[in-house]
């Protein structure tokens, strides 16, 4: 990692960021591993709203990881990280990491916040999306809110069980199949007092399937939060073409290939990070014509005014597409 | 006054774990009228008006009940606002409250100078003596949804010497 340490040129993503050291490294489980940033001069850290994430450079890639802190004056920021063989290679990078090496890392971007209106705090979390759940316990834990976690694990996988019973004690419920789990969770939303909000985070399909089990017993969406670690493999859509109206080019999208990669193809340099419709960082404006909105970034009603698509994901209802690129 | 359709007889409370309809009328107004509960359980609450014991009441009725409650108030526009930002506090959000406000009715000015409430049925736009300090306010419809009320301030001030 020491040749990434000594990069020059930083990630469209990263503008503003820092360049922190890496103070100490802990294995989790077998494949969750705990990195920790720190000044290299020992200085304070920005202090960040709980639930937030930190961009981290690695080669010429970024990715977003969870702080798992509570945020208040930080002398490191920690993250957790799950090895994913088969991905980009953020992880595998992170888990390169050792101990002296610089990295650049943003600085921490809210996207999880906890409502300060909250009378109480339902927190779900399944395998790695413990991760910025913890640190809304943490923060929970440090200024009294009252909190409760159900926190979903296989058996010896389950990274930072420790640190939940020691934070949440009989106000966590752990479940390890997801039979006992669907149990669990009709009765907690079924019996929480007026005032709660919710938060979840894991895999895609569970957190649809919380969130759809919490709407029909009721929970009005403005009570539901949650934060988006990876998106469910899209199709691959239809050809369609776009107008860039400004550099008076016309290009077609193939189908399988991404809005994105054909800007890019194109010599555009768009800016992007996760390119997979979460972080919201490849948006582009729209002049004209009906975006296939399939990203989880933009809100239902940013979608409905068709100003601005998500070029890494999103495609085209018309036949063409005009962009003010 | 209140008559609950399914109060328990110590008059406070409501049911346990309830996740229905609360509708909550004020007045001569009739909330449970106005909206249809096919098939939800449902409770009825009716006060005269949104005093202390009134809101205390549903408040400890809220107490009582669980996320998936819809709350639909009605009545008089000082009352159904002094409730709306009551059961704010208990934090509950937009989605889950339905306010049925008359058209016509007493309003609450919150005077800016002493923060006294009073309640006028003047109209927007005219000028109504704070019953705290007695200085004539007048007052728009700046309103604020925490106070349940519009923002009364000094009439003519601008004018003076």
């Amino acid at each position: 990692m020491t040749a990434t340490a000594l990069q020059t040129k930083v990630h469209p993503a990263l503008e503003g960021s820092l360049l922190l050291e890496v103070t100490s490294v802990r294995a989790q489980t077998n494949s969750i591993t705990s990195i920790s940033f720190g000044h290299p001069l020992g200085e304070q850290l920005p202090s960040y709203v709980p639930g937030s994430h930190l961009v981290v450079q690695y080669g010429t890639g970024a990715n977003s990881y969870s702080l798992t802190g509570a945020g208040s004056a930080p002398t490191e920021y920690t993250i957790s990280v799950l090895r994913v063989e088969d991905g980009a290679g953020g992880s595998l990078a992170m888990h390169a990491l050792s101990v002296g090496d610089r990295v650049q890392v943003s600085r921490p971007r809210s996207a999880f916040a906890p409502a300060a209106t909250a009378k109480h705090h339902l927190l779900i979390a399944a395998g790695i999306g413990i991760t910025p759940v913890l640190s809304h316990a943490r923060y929970a834990a440090e200024w009294g809110a009252s909190a409760s976690l159900i926190y979903v694990h296989r058996p010896g996988t389950g990274a930072h069980v420790e640190d939940a019973r020691e934070l949440l004690g009989s106000d966590l419920t752990e479940c390890t199949d997801r039979n006992s789990f669907r149990e669990v969770l009709t009765t907690k939303l079924t019996t929480q007092k007026l005032g709660t909000h919710l938060y979840v985070c894991g895999p895609t399909d569970f957190m649809d399937s919380v969130l759809e089990q919490a709407r029909d017993l009721g929970w009005p969406k403005g009570l539901l939060h949650s934060e988006a670690f990876s998106a469910a493999a899209l199709d691959d859509g239809q050809p369609f073409a776009v107008n860039l109206v400004r550099s008076g080019v016309k290009l077609d999208v193939p189908a399988g290939v991404s809005l994105l990669e054909t800007l890019e193809s194109a010599g555009l340099n768009i800016p992007n990070m996760c390119r997979k419709g979460i972080c919201g960082e490849c948006a582009a404006p729209v002049l004209r014509g009906a975006p296939q909105h399939r990203d989880l970034y933009l809100t239902d009603q940013e979608k409905a005014d068709n100003t601005t698509i998500m070029c890494c994901v999103s495609r085209s209802l018309d036949k063409e597409l005009e962009l003010d690129l | 006054m209140r008559t609950a359709s399914q109060s328990p007889a110590t008059g406070t409370g409501g049911e346990p774990g309830f996740r229905g309809v609360i509708s909550v009328s004020f007045g001569a107004a009739d909330a449970s009228a106005d909206h249809d509960a096919d098939g939800v359980s449902r409770q009825d609450l009716r006060f005269a008006s949104a005093n202390p014991e009134a809101l205390a009441n549903l408040r400890s009725v809220l107490a009582h009940s669980r996320v998936g409650v819809r709350l639909v108030l009605a009545g008089p526009p000082a009352d159904v606002h002094a409730a709306a930002s009551a059961v704010a506090v208990c934090g509950l959000v937009d989605e889950e409250i339905t306010i049925l406000c008359d058209e016509v009715g007493p309003r609450v000015i919150f005077c800016g100078h002493c923060h006294t409430s009073t309640t006028t049925d003047h109209a927007i736009g005219t000028d109504v003596v704070c019953q705290g300090c007695a200085t004539t306010l007048t007052f728009t419809d700046h309103f604020s949804r925490r106070v349940g009320g519009y923002l009364g301030f000094s009439a003519h001030a601008e004018e003076a010497a």
